[in-house]
């Protein structure tokens, strides 16, 4: 059968990703997530794609927003029923082990809020498209698409520096939580490639991270 | 050219083979496929889609490839890496849907321990096919309507896949160990990465000679001669090749103990490193380093159907099904890797895993939680 050291990397995986996804971000990931949070209001709903262990959840339904989590990771999702349970939000989430392919389920038009932290730098480019086709057709018009993740740097002097920066950073956290992700190309353009006008941007100084606001226009028109 | 990328290709998968290599997703066209050309599916291991690229070339059919983040099919399914969710995904977002009339996908039969077949019709509304465990049997899969004989259902441990074995365990083995041994003996670097290659070639290569004297029932763990608790083969090999030294010695005529004392204690690391997951890096033993090896798979004769789920996933033929009487038995039991496939497919729940302590593994904890959390899984196993 398949070989010890492969089955010790999956099987670690889960429980250290929190930590791992700390290191990789420095830290700033709470920040950023309290930002995306700041948007939300009470009484929306909300879809919160590849919610891990939760952590963008929580804070919506802090917010006192009816959200809805979903990821295809079960451990994840435990940890995350966990983590809601503790802050007594149990009644305003909802958790679901589902894919993004399955958003082809959820209504027209049927949320405020669609959400996703460090959740497109693990889909693959077919993936990405459809997602955010279908995050387009199941928010309201006036609706907000939330998005932070990690993305390729424009420029090339900025791409090496990006690769010298994180290359320690990623190898270490790799060996320690065997976790990594994998920045995505062009984010903006695609958001807008699928029917959203970009409201807010802010890229990070080596522009490695981007927090992105699309809303759903408004009427037919375009 | 395209042979030369696929011969590269190989050799560089093959010495990292302890790594993942992932391609790109999505679908792939093979020939001129129409509306009714069969759907395949494998995982995004590179050397596996070449493979399997190859033995398709001359077939008109569409191939899926899913992300399993460049792990193969097998550990990737078993290890959660490969699930429903990346089946799904892969069905609905790639296009292939707008491109066939029908909806019957053939995946690889080790992606049973990971993808239920049920799941995917419920919640994608594909037919799944369990295909050949090997890419190679595709062609007579197909020219035998879909049906498989036992030997497309098993997985063996041939020559090829030895020598695969053995240069993947040579190569970073010699190389983390010449790195370690140059700042302190350089002379010694050359014989060591020769003794590594030329090790593990004596192991995987003479397998089937020792084979039957090994076991994965063994309870103890020890430490150093972990997959032999009757063999002890990595003993015996270290023993002669001691013995060696001092003939060499003697016969080079600059005998020393010093030389001798060396050596013992380097080929003892090299032939303890090399082996130290023998039966994992066979398809035909559970990991001897695994708790799981010593679970056993139990049948509930009052559940059991003799569908015959179990049959068609099985990769070591261990069950018989009586299609008359309507029941299954597991006459070669003895034969099983714990791999789970027949208990994550059996519709009817009718098989269960049970520790040594008697604890049940329920067909559900498996489904969700797959061969990733062994250690807590044990934990959650509950009493008869």
């Amino acid at each position: 059968m398949s070989t010890y050291i492969l089955m010790k990397i999956l099987e670690s995986a889960p429980s250290r990703y929190d930590k791992g996804i700390r290191v990789l971000t420095l830290g700033r990931l709470d920040k950023v997530y309290d930002r995306l949070a700041s948007h939300i209001k009470g009484g929306q709903r909300v879809l919160d794609l590849g919610c891990g262990t939760g952590a963008l959840t929580i804070r919506a339904a802090q917010k006192g927003a009816k959200v809805k989590g979903i990821d295809i990771n079960p451990q994840m999702l435990e940890i995350a029923q966990k983590r809601a349970a503790e802050a007594n939000l149990s009644q305003n989430v909802e958790f679901c082990e589902m894919g993004v392919a399955e958003l082809g389920g959820e209504e027209s038009e049927s949320y405020d809020i669609v959400m996703s932290g460090l959740c497109f730098s693990e889909l693959t480019e077919d993936e990405l498209r459809y997602t955010l086709r279908e995050a387009k057709r199941i928010l309201k018009p006036g609706g907000l698409l939330l998005i932070a993740d990690e993305v390729r740097p424009k420029s090339i002097s900025k791409t090496i520096l990006n690769w010298l920066l994180r290359f320690p950073l990623v190898t270490i956290t790799y060996l320690i939580t065997q976790t990594t992700t994998k920045a995505v190309r062009n984010l903006p353009e695609k958001v807008e490639e699928a029917g959203l006008a970009i409201e807010s941007m802010r890229l990070s100084k080596i522009g490695n991270f981007i927090e992105v606001a699309g809303r759903r226009p408004k009427g037919r028109a375009k | 050219m395209n042979l030369l990328r696929f011969i590269g290709a190989t050799i560089i998968e093959t010495l990292l083979r302890v790594l993942p290599f992932p391609c790109k997703t999505g679908l792939t066209k093979i020939g001129n496929p129409d509306r009714n050309s069969p759907v395949f599916l494998t995982c995004n291991y590179h050397l596996t889609v070449e493979r399997v690229k190859r033995v398709l070339k001359g077939i008109d059919a569409h191939l899926v490839v899913a992300n399993s983040r460049g792990i193969n099919v097998w550990c990737a399914a078993t290890g959660g890496l490969l699930s429903n969710h990346n089946v799904i995904s892969v069905l609905k977002v790639s296009g292939v849907e707008e491109l066939v009339d029908h909806r019957n996908v053939i995946l690889p039969q080790l992606a049973a321990t990971g993808v239920e077949g049920d799941v995917i019709e419920k919640r994608a509304g594909w037919k799944v096919i369990w295909g050949p465990v090997y890419a190679k049997d595709i062609p007579a899969f197909i020219r035998n309507r879909l049906k498989k004989t036992p030997k497309m259902r098993e997985v063996e441990f041939p020559l090829r896949q030895r020598i695969e074995m053995a240069v993947a365990w040579a190569f970073p083995i010699s190389i983390v160990l010449a790195l370690i041994i140059l700042p302190f003996w350089r002379e010694a670097v050359f014989p060591l990465i020769f003794l590594v290659w030329g090790l593990s070639f004596l192991i995987f290569l003479s397998f089937p000679l020792y084979s039957q004297w090994l076991s994965s029932e063994d309870r103890r763990i020890g430490f150093v001669f972990f997959n032999f608790g009757r063999g002890g083969f990595q003993l015996i090999l270290w023993g002669v090749l001691v013995l060696g030294l001092f003939v060499y010695s003697l016969v080079a005529g600059n005998f020393s103990w010093g030389f001798v004392f060396r050596w013992s204690f380097i080929t003892f690391i090299a032939v303890l490193l090399l082996s130290i997951d023998l039966m994992g890096s066979t398809p035909v033993y559970k990991s001897g380093l695994h708790e799981d090896r010593l679970l056993r798979v139990i049948l509930d004769e009052k559940k059991c159907k003799g569908a015959g789920f179990c049959e068609q996933v099985c990769p070591r033929n261990c069950y018989e099904v009586d299609r008359n009487r309507h029941t299954a038995t597991i006459p070669r039991a003895g034969r099983c890797v714990q791999c789970g496939a027949c208990i994550v497919q059996c519709a009817f729940d009718a098989l269960y895993f049970e520790s040594p302590k008697g604890e049940v593994i329920n067909p559900e904890t498996i489904r969700r939680f797959k061969l990733n959390l062994i250690g807590k899984r044990l934990v959650r196993g509950e009493r008869k």
